[in-house]
């Protein structure tokens, strides 16, 4: 502070002790005095829950006082506040352990981001075009509550739709509770590395709705099939300790790893045996080592009903013998005999499948052949297993009744194109899919079609900037968190935690914005709870409390989570109403392209750093070095090292890779990591609109994906396009890479 | 007084890089960008390197996280005209970032290549800057800057247990790394102190400290990743 802004404010304060008989004294003093309950210099640590993926892991957060520029009762200032500083694992989550991930690390950029939308926004130029002006809260919440009431008074309540992440927290929901009582039709859910498929496969094989919880501190002998646990899949904090126990945390005991896939991913490089069978293929490498476990009397035939749906099972999997094996998959009979072998004599052993193997037509018979495998040694429910973690109910804990429904974006978008009904409303929070989702499903036409495209995002994106209303939403450490994982531990968890610290900007909690809206209706929702908080209350009070001494809300408030036995009317009932009735058997992956004009399967994967994009305008995240690659704020296709001496593309050179959807240019990085008739590229990368970090950086591997579905679920099959590669140039600027090449030798071989 | 160690286990580490982001939260180390990344000019005190083995399809690739080995017998030291590179009673490697005026003949000397020049000064777009940890220098431009261990949290462990009148107890110390790695791969401890786990760890028939032969006595162990028996 210089010597003339110290005299102004000794003169602020002057007139507001002058004024304190006419005024709030304390509101005036409140800049000079740490209000948030912070004492200047002392670290306190409060709880949070990590947003970024599915896995709930808890945070411990340090808060200490900062200096920052606010409004604070009215009045813009450089206040004294409670900051956030650090993001840590909490020691005793039952899911992370004390771990996080480098997302996880990193979500604090989020709320600090420069470009966060800081005020509601209203659009003021052409759709699309990021011209944007403010507007306050009460005309924004009243323009749209007018608009709701309009499609009621018309009786058209089905033109309202809601684009969301799929999951089943709170926040969920509340958003089917508002849509539903509302008329419109169910939420339409949307996530490019979802698990539907593997949802369902478990749902025909176990009768369990539900991504599976694996207990890998106690297994001796891990098949993995393209699952990237210990990267960007499932809940990979959990996996991550459950891992590093099965490796070292057992006395003389090492558990063993082997990973089949046909690009060696982050989690691939640990395994003790890497087997690159062909894409789309891995179910019949999973039914052969069946076959050769059956066969040769190494285990009881009986996998249940996991192994009656799987065609030819009774018969010992006759089809599925090792040299057919190897002519589909390009596994040697010899090396399917012996990891059928190794596997049977290993206990507990476990299967688990992921990622690219489910992202083909036929991914729901690749789940099946690999829950088949796991009934077959014994491991489902077991320890060093498989198993399906209980998990809450969050309407039944909310006091309500009925089951959520979802749609598929696709559907969406073909909907509103053809103009049945055409969209009015649309209300988009927490998907980009007009980045995720391939440009064959013309979201963003779809999107164009609606009248109001209403965002709750915090940064403007490719699909929040289509909005014609921004009601940014709190970050995470501003509001209310939970969440209800799915999978990571062994008993019930519920994440809740209350803000970390004071909102910095004019934004509003989108749970209390749906409530608000829902009271300014005509009709009024009438949805029982005040605000998001109040609804977190009256759920978490229904929960059994796990210390004698205090209720679960108060208790869950302050551990910032909740776990332990559920009751079975809050337990979500995950199982099918009636087994399948059809058997399933392998067919041939369709591929997107033809072969001889496309030779190349290509893989976009998930990102390290940005999963699906969502992550793309963290810093730390664009700088830090990819595990495989080193490469930073950067795109690249990785490429076998014979195909590239055979197309003449050297390390760093750039490429072109078309596929029948369009064509990318990126850096080439020549791996020995991968199959020669692959081609990768992580996802993250390309935005067009998406702060000053990510906006115009590297390419989106997704432009070029084509529409293939898995056609149970509708799930897109994003590993089921072909392409073609060629040479363009040199090395340029575009791959930065903080190692230099790959290999030491690299050097020495040009 | 204790001497700190680090035992790093690469049959646990899978190379997720969670304590490459947790050193830039802890330790106030700026991001550059795509640009000056390009000329080599990123900050990572902790990075995880990768060593591949064999061709496709019998292709493997180990992770190891690389950090300043805090060397008994550090090159970096003797070479520094300021002593802005010393070493500490308890063994650490430290850099004075007001003695330091930028020869950069300590990043010469260290065969690790663990020590980043600060080529400007840091800047974080606001209010980027509201997650400072208070705790932590800022380094400006023309300095030399490195892992501390944390030291900033070695001394706050300090001064609580001479506060409540007690020794600081075996893993009470966590540098951010540590503190953040899902699979326990890293470990940090007194290696004076027999009983600790890190010393335990450096006594494992797997470990190995990183170039041994040039005789820096680095204070990190590695204990190597295994095969399938």
């Amino acid at each position: 502070m210089d010597r003339r802004s110290f005299i102004k404010l000794t003169a602020v304060t002057g007139t507001s002790a002058a004024l304190a008989s006419c005024g709030n004294p304390e509101n005036q003093l409140i800049r000079f005095v740490p209000a948030e309950d912070i004492v200047p210099g002392i670290a306190v640590w409060k709880p949070g829950v990590c947003p970024l993926c599915q896995a709930g892991c808890g945070l411990t957060v340090r808060v200490m006082d900062a200096d920052a520029d606010v409004v604070r009762n009215g009045q813009a200032g450089l206040v004294r506040i409670a900051a956030a500083k650090k993001l840590e694992g909490a020691s005793d989550h039952p899911v992370n352990h004390g771990g996080l991930c480098a997302r996880g690390q990193a979500a604090i950029q989020i709320t600090y981001h420069p470009d966060r939308i800081t005020q509601p926004l209203k659009r003021s130029g052409d759709r699309g075009s990021g011209r944007f002006e403010a507007i306050s809260w009460d005309d924004a919440l009243g323009d749209l509550a007018r608009r709701l009431d309009a499609l009621e008074t018309a009786g058209n309540q089905r033109a309202v739709a809601f684009l969301t992440r799929p999951g089943a927290g709170f926040r969920q929901t509340l958003i089917d509770q508002f849509v539903s009582r509302f008329g419109a039709p169910a939420p339409v859910a949307y996530e490019l590395f979802g698990d539907d498929v593997q949802r369902q496969a478990n749902a025909l094989s176990f009768g369990r709705h539900q991504v599976q919880t694996l207990d890998l501190a106690n297994t001796r002998y891990l098949l993995g099939f393209g699952a990237d646990f210990l990267g960007t899949w499932n809940s990979p904090v959990a996996q991550g300790a459950g891992y590093g126990a099965m490796r070292q945390g057992r006395l003389g005991v090492r558990g063993v790893f082997v990973q089949v896939e046909a690009r060696m991913s982050q989690t691939g490089a640990n395994a003790d045996e890497w087997v690159a069978a062909r894409p789309g293929t891995e179910g019949v490498l999973a039914l052969g080592l069946a076959h050769v476990m059956m066969a040769e009397k190494l285990v009881p035939d009986s996998a249940g009903r996991a192994g009656a749906i799987v065609a030819g099972w009774s018969d010992g999997l006759v089809d599925y013998a090792p040299d057919r094996v190897e002519r589909s998959t390009g596994v040697p009979a010899a090396r399917v005999e012996r990891l059928a072998r190794e596997f049977a004599a290993t206990r507990p052993a476990a299967a688990i499948v992921g990622g690219p193997p489910l992202a083909h037509s036929n991914g729901l018979f690749t789940a099946l052949a690999v829950n088949a495998l796991n009934a077959l040694v014994g491991s489902v429910d077991q320890p060093g297993g498989m198993s399906f973690m209980p998990q809450l109910d969050t309407v039944a804990a909310a006091g309500l009744t009925g089951s959520p429904a979802r749609q598929t974006i696709e559907r969406f978008a073909a909907d509103a194109l053809s103009g049945r009904p055409a969209p009015d409303v649309v209300f988009i929070d927490g998907v980009n899919p007009v980045f995720t989702a391939p440009p064959a499903w013309r979201v963003r036409e779809a999107l164009d079609q609606a009248a109001f495209v209403v965002s709750f995002g915090s940064f403007l994106d490719e699909t929040s900037v289509l909005a014609d209303l921004v009601l940014p939403d709190h970050s995470f450490l501003e509001s209310w968190s939970e969440a209800v994982p799915e999978a990571g531990a062994g008993v019930a968890v519920a994440s809740v935690a209350p803000p970390v610290m004071r909102p910095l900007y004019d934004t509003r909690a989108t749970g209390d914005v749906l409530l608000d809206i829902g009271r300014r209706l005509r009709r009024p929702l009438e949805l029982p709870w005040q605000t998001f908080d109040e609804m977190l209350a009256a759920s978490f009070s229904a929960l059994p409390s796990a210390t004698a001494d205090a209720d679960a809300w108060t208790d869950a408030q302050a551990k910032g989570v909740w776990s332990g036995p559920l009751p079975p009317r809050l337990a979500r009932q995950t199982g099918l109403a009636s087994p399948a009735r059809r058997t399933f058997s392998f067919e041939a992956p369709r591929f997107d392209g033809d072969a001889q004009q496309y030779p190349f399967h290509f893989l976009p994967y998930p990102s390290t750093a940005f999963l699906d994009g969502s992550l793309a305008h963290l810093p730390w995240l664009q700088e830090m070095p990819d595990p495989l690659t080193s490469a930073m704020w950067s795109s690249w296709i990785e490429i076998n090292p014979a195909t590239a001496a055979r197309l003449r593309i050297g390390d760093g050179d750039v490429v072109e890779v078309a596929s029948s959807q369009g064509a990318l240019q990126a850096a080439a990085v020549i791996t020995p990591g991968i199959a020669p008739d692959v081609v990768a590229m992580p996802m993250g990368q390309g935005h067009r609109t998406f702060t000053r970090y990510a906006s115009g950086r590297g390419v989106n591997p997704i432009e070029i994906v084509a529409a293939v579905t898995e056609p149970a679920t509708g799930a897109l099959a994003w590993a089921a396009t072909r392409v073609r590669v060629s040479r363009l140039g040199p090395p340029d600027s575009r791959l930065v890479r903080f190692a230099g090449g790959m290999r030491e030798e690299t050097e020495e071989r040009r | 007084m204790p001497r700190w160690g680090m035992a790093v286990d690469l049959d646990r580490c899978n190379g997720c890089a969670a304590c490459v982001v947790a050193c830039h939260a802890e330790n106030n180390i700026s991001t550059v960008g795509a640009d000056e990344a390009a000329r080599g000019r990123a900050k990572h005190w902790l990075r995880i390197e990768r060593y591949w083995e064999g061709e496709f399809p019998d292709a493997r690739l180990t992770f190891r996280p690389v950090l300043c080995q805090h060397c008994d017998n550090a090159p970096c030291e003797p070479v520094c005209p300021t002593y802005a590179s010393h070493h500490t009673e308890d063994g650490l490697n430290a850099q004075v970032y007001n003695r330091c005026i930028g020869t950069r003949y300590c990043a010469n000397a260290c065969p690790y290549n663990v020590r980043f020049f600060d080529f400007f000064n840091p800047s974080w777009d606001k209010p980027l800057h509201l997650q400072l940890n208070p705790d932590v220098s800022l380094r400006e431009a023309g300095v030399m800057e490195k892992c501390t261990f944390c030291v900033q949290r070695i001394q706050a462990a300090g001064t609580q247990a001479s506060a409540e009148e007690r020794e600081v107890q075996d893993g009470e110390i966590q540098p951010a790394c540590v503190q953040s790695c899902p699979s326990k791969a890293l470990v940090f401890g007194d290696l004076d102190d027999p009983g600790s786990r890190v010393s335990q760890l450096s006594r494992s028939p797997r470990g190995s400290k990183l170039l041994e032969d040039v005789g820096t006595r680095p204070k990190i162990t590695y204990l190597a990743r295994q095969s399938q028996a």
